[in-house]
């Protein structure tokens, strides 16, 4: 609390001493006018008062100017004036009262060191005036003098600090109640609730701004009339007065009533309202304040708000059951997905972690013995593989393995959870749920919470529900993976292992499976010595992937073999093949296929081309051109389609080159462009066929391998020249193609027909003997060489067989027709086999006149 | 029918049944030609022309098989003739082996025929 002195300005001090002057003077002046003391000196008392009263004026009249130091001069001067008069009047008069009055300023007006020191001259002109007017008792007096002013002055002066301000600020408690009127009224005006006061009578008081725009009265109309005329309705009047009286006559302070109006607006419509209407007391007087309030405005508010809310809840619930539904359609997509069962595992881990919105989620897998678990997909990053196997029973995921039911565990222990990608992890909760398919436990799913996760018993039901589609997915990927193995030991098997030794002629292929993540394709190729010194080449492709496809192939691979080795022509081949796929092959199954037959010795190519890209022929001199032309619908589309043979010369030193689509594929181009590439590649490119697929390979397939399975046969007739050499299977279906050679060469060096045929027929029988050497059942290939010198032809079949004596009667025969057929037979037999050598000078004029 | 390079046709004139070889016979096809013609030769008949006038290639194993064909004709008491074309390779290897100590060779079908009706 602020001293008092400063609560009033100067110029409020400067007035009231003023006033102490002129009412000073005045007493001075009144106590002339009544009997007294003849010696009382008149005429220096009346100078005395006007003297104060000037000193008053002056006061006054500059009370706006004055300072502080002004006002203490004047009052020290009153008291000087006051001795004066007590000294002329004496000391027994009324006028030592006045010092009183002198000290009650100084303490009322000026700080408490300043007033003390006014009180301190007051008593030291009391005392000199004491001492002078009567010596007899001087200490008495002086005690008196001193004392009555200090304690007088000190008494009052507490008792004004403490309640002045109450008193004294009444102004400006006035004015800050003012400001709290309008303050209020203005809250009031601007409240959306019409608020109305009522006296005792139901009469109203106070009537604000809402009510004016609620009721449609405005305050000065309102104010004045009964409540219950203009708002309440007709029949509701009663009840309202009842109420009313109820409150107005409630014992207690306040009472608050909470109440549904109905209520009416100037216009006689009417709504649902709520009134909370309270009982104040003030002094005697009890008024009734109230709220009004229009419910229907609330309620539709309210609506609006709960349907707001309702739709938001419903969002996010839809929301989060979409992300859900997701997160199991993703499970489903794994499942029903034909894919390598590692790609599907971090899919599932991934959609499961999804459902449940876990921080961590982990497959593991059972072994077949249903011993042990491995972990075999985490979201935590880890190698799955560098996890040790976890027994049946052990830890988390183990004890899960062996129970067959769920667990929950909270903040588990580390050595438990058998995943070292967790680690670092806080874990809040746990659930592991095992994974079953047909009875047995093909693994345990499991995902972890970080606080503030935590999971429920809903979220166990959901993650039993992704763990039957996550049990799906994986034993589908496992008989999806069983059967990628099967059709790719399959597919292998139905690739040759070894192409076929043709005389004449150098096969060689390859066979690049597609990238990582693709099936078994259902390419295939294969090599076909047509009896008589062909070769029959095969490059298919059937539509579809797995072990349908590989199955296919081998139907198709064995049937187009038999129907060859019959002799048929290209075109009947692929005609039977055709009916084959047509009857019996699924639905929609659809094969390409090119069929090349090469002969050699016309030195053509023949072939059959259903609906597969066309094969390329480099010819001797290095150009490469399309085979197109006979294309015709693939396998199995038609019952009856036309296949018809088309054929092209294939001279000595021109190769041929068959491929599968996977060769011209390129990912985003038009199978042309492939083609094209293909054909930019072969000039310059390797002979030798061996060379030439890997030169075309590596150039055309990426090094992880193509988006399908590559399949390239490559075949070149070998050009002849002076020296021979080739390997024959020890077999005697390959004679026919050594003497279709044989002759080709013999033709090439000179020989007449009737030459031709005997050394050809003596070549045969030395390669008879070859055979039975090997044993009949086939084993290591002999080997024929033939050297022109001039007109000598020397050719030597060596076979690495157990030579036999030749027996009288049919082996022998073989001999001797060897010794009538040529100029010298010398037979040189030695543990590591036999070898023939034939000679015999040629004297016919030939077809081709002699070697080129 | 074809087995390895060789054809086999089968005909009957009569009480002659005549063999016909076209293609290649060598020891790939020659045991199980010289089987299916022995079948084809009823002991009803009179005997068995064996043609080789179409066939373009005969090694020993062939040789082997028509003497085989001619020993088993012979024990029962029918006859083997061979036409070949003269001058011709199949011809030149008869010639060379003398198969003609074992069964006539003429250089048409129609006389070979004739020559067992005969």
């Amino acid at each position: 609390m602020r001293a008092l002195p400063e609560l009033f300005d100067l110029r409020v001090k400067a007035r009231s001493l003023a006033y102490l002057f002129t009412a000073g003077a005045g007493l001075g002046l009144v106590t002339l006018a009544f009997p007294h003391d003849p010696e009382v000196m008149e005429l220096e008392l009346i100078v005395l008062a006007a003297i104060a009263v000037a000193i008053a004026g002056v006061v006054y009249v500059e009370a706006d100017r004055i300072r502080p130091w002004h006002l203490h001069v004047a009052l020290g001067l009153g008291t000087l004036i006051l001795t004066f008069a007590n000294y002329y009047v004496g000391v027994n008069s009324l006028y030592p009262l006045l010092y009183t009055w002198t000290a009650l300023y100084a303490f009322y007006f000026f700080p408490l060191g300043v007033s003390l020191a006014h009180v301190a001259f007051i008593a030291l002109c009391y005392a000199v005036l004491l001492v002078i007017q009567d010596p007899s008792s001087p200490i008495v007096r002086w005690l008196l003098a001193v004392g009555t002013p200090v304690v007088a002055g000190l008494l009052i002066s507490r008792l004004l600090e403490r309640m002045g301000v109450e008193v004294n600020t009444g102004e400006q408690r006035e004015r800050a109640l003012r400001q709290s009127e309008a303050r209020t009224r203005l809250v009031l005006d601007s409240a959306p609730d019409a608020f109305v006061t009522l006296d005792r009578d139901g009469i109203i008081t106070t009537w604000n701004v809402a009510a004016e725009k609620m009721f449609g009265w405005s305050a000065v109309e309102a104010i004045g009339k009964p409540l219950r005329s203009i708002i309440i309705p007709p029949e509701h009047r009663e009840r309202h007065d009842k109420r009313r009286r109820e409150l107005i006559e409630h014992e207690g302070a306040v009472a608050t009533q909470v109440y549904d109006v109905v209520l009416q607006r100037r216009d006689g419509s009417r709504f649902d309202g709520e009134a909370t209407v309270s009982r104040v007391v003030i002094g005697d007087d009890v008024i009734l304040a109230g709220f009004l309030r229009d419910m229907t405005e609330r309620q539709r508010r309210e609506e609006e708000r709960d349907e707001l809310m309702r739709a938001q809840a419903a969002r996010a619930e839809a929301e989060r059951v979409a992300e859900m539904m997701s997160g199991m359609g993703a499970l489903v997509d794994a499942a029903l997905a034909r894919r390598r069962l590692d790609e599907v595992l971090a899919d599932l881990v991934a959609g499961v972690q999804k459902v449940l919105g876990a921080d961590a989620a982990a497959i593991f897998l059972a072994d077949d013995e249903q011993e042990s678990l491995h972990l075999a997909a985490t979201s935590s990053g880890i190698e799955p593989a560098s996890v040790e196997p976890i027994p049946f029973g052990d830890g988390f995921p183990g004890r899960v393995a062996r129970s067959r039911e769920p667990l929950f565990a909270r903040h588990p222990d580390q050595a438990d959870l058998r995943d070292p990608g967790l680690r670092d992890m806080e874990i809040d909760s746990l659930l592991a749920v095992p994974l079953l398919a047909r009875g047995a436990v093909t693994g345990v799913l499991r995902v972890c919470a970080s606080p503030p996760r935590r999971f429920t018993a809903d979220d166990l039901g959901m993650l039993r529900l992704a763990a039957d589609r996550v049990a799906l997915a994986v034993s589908h990927a496992r008989i999806h993976e069983r059967e990628h193995q099967i059709a790719e030991t399959l597919q292998r098997s139905l690739l040759p292992e070894r192409l076929p030794d043709l005389p004449g002629l150098k096969v060689a292929a390859s066979y690049r499976p597609a990238a990582a993540e693709a099936e078994v394709g259902g390419d295939w190729y294969d090599v076909i010595p047509i009896p008589g010194g062909g070769a029959g080449l095969v490059m298919g492709d059937v539509a579809g992937k797995g072990l349908a496809a590989a199955s296919m192939v081998g139907r198709l691979r064995s049937a187009l073999r038999a129907y060859a080795l019959e002799g048929h022509d290209p075109a009947m081949v692929v005609q039977q093949l055709n009916r084959l796929v047509w009857t019996e092959a699924a639905e929609s199954q659809m094969v390409t296929l090119l069929y090349v037959v090469v002969d050699p010795t016309e030195g053509l190519a023949r072939w059959v081309n259903a609906g597969h890209p066309p094969p390329v022929l480099v010819g001797g001199n290095g150009r490469p051109q399309f085979l197109e032309g006979g294309t015709s619908v693939p396998l199995g589309v038609q019952p009856f389609p036309s296949y018809e043979e088309m054929s092209a010369a294939m001279a000595p030193g021109s190769t041929l080159v068959l491929y599968t689509d996977g060769l011209v594929e390129v990912p985003g181009a038009h199978i042309d462009e492939g083609m094209s590439r293909l054909m930019e590649q072969l000039p310059g490119a390797p002979e030798e066929p061996k060379a030439l697929c890997d030169y075309l390979l590596g150039r055309l397939v990426p090094p992880r391998g193509a988006p399908d399975d590559v399949a390239l046969l490559t075949l070149r007739n070998v050009p002849l020249s002076d020296r021979l050499r080739f390997e024959v299977p020890s077999e005697p279906e390959a004679l026919a193609s050594m003497r279709a050679l044989l002759r080709r060469w013999l033709r090439y060096g000179g020989g007449g027909e009737q030459e031709v045929a005997d050394i050809t027929t003596a070549c045969g029988e030395a390669a008879t003997n070859a055979i039975e050497h090997a044993g009949l059942s086939g084993g290591k290939p002999f080997e024929v060489t033939g050297l022109l010198k001039g007109r000598e032809v020397e050719i030597s079949v060596r076979d690495f067989g157990a030579w036999r004596t030749p027996r009288e009667g049919d082996q022998g025969r073989g001999l001797s027709l060897m010794r009538a057929l040529m100029d010298t037979v010398h037979v040189s037999p030695t543990p590591e086999g036999t070898t023939v050598r034939l000679r015999r000078t040629l004297r016919e004029a030939g077809g081709n006149g002699g070697p080129k | 029918m074809k087995e390895g390079l060789v054809g086999l046709e089968i005909e009957e004139r009569g009480d002659v049944v005549v063999a016909r070889l076209t293609g290649e016979l060598d020891i790939a096809g020659a045991a199980r030609t010289g089987e299916r013609i022995a079948e084809a030769v009823p002991t009803s008949a009179l005997g068995l022309v064996v043609d080789l006038m179409e066939l373009e290639f005969i090694d020993s194993s062939g040789i082997a098989m028509l003497f085989a064909l001619a020993r088993r004709l012979g024990s029962q008491r029918q006859e083997l003739s061979v036409a070949a074309p003269p001058g011709g390779p199949v011809a030149r290897v008869l010639e060379i082996v003398e198969f003609d100590r074992a069964a006539p060779v003429h250089a048409e079908v129609d006389t070979a025929v004739a020559d067992l009706q005969g």
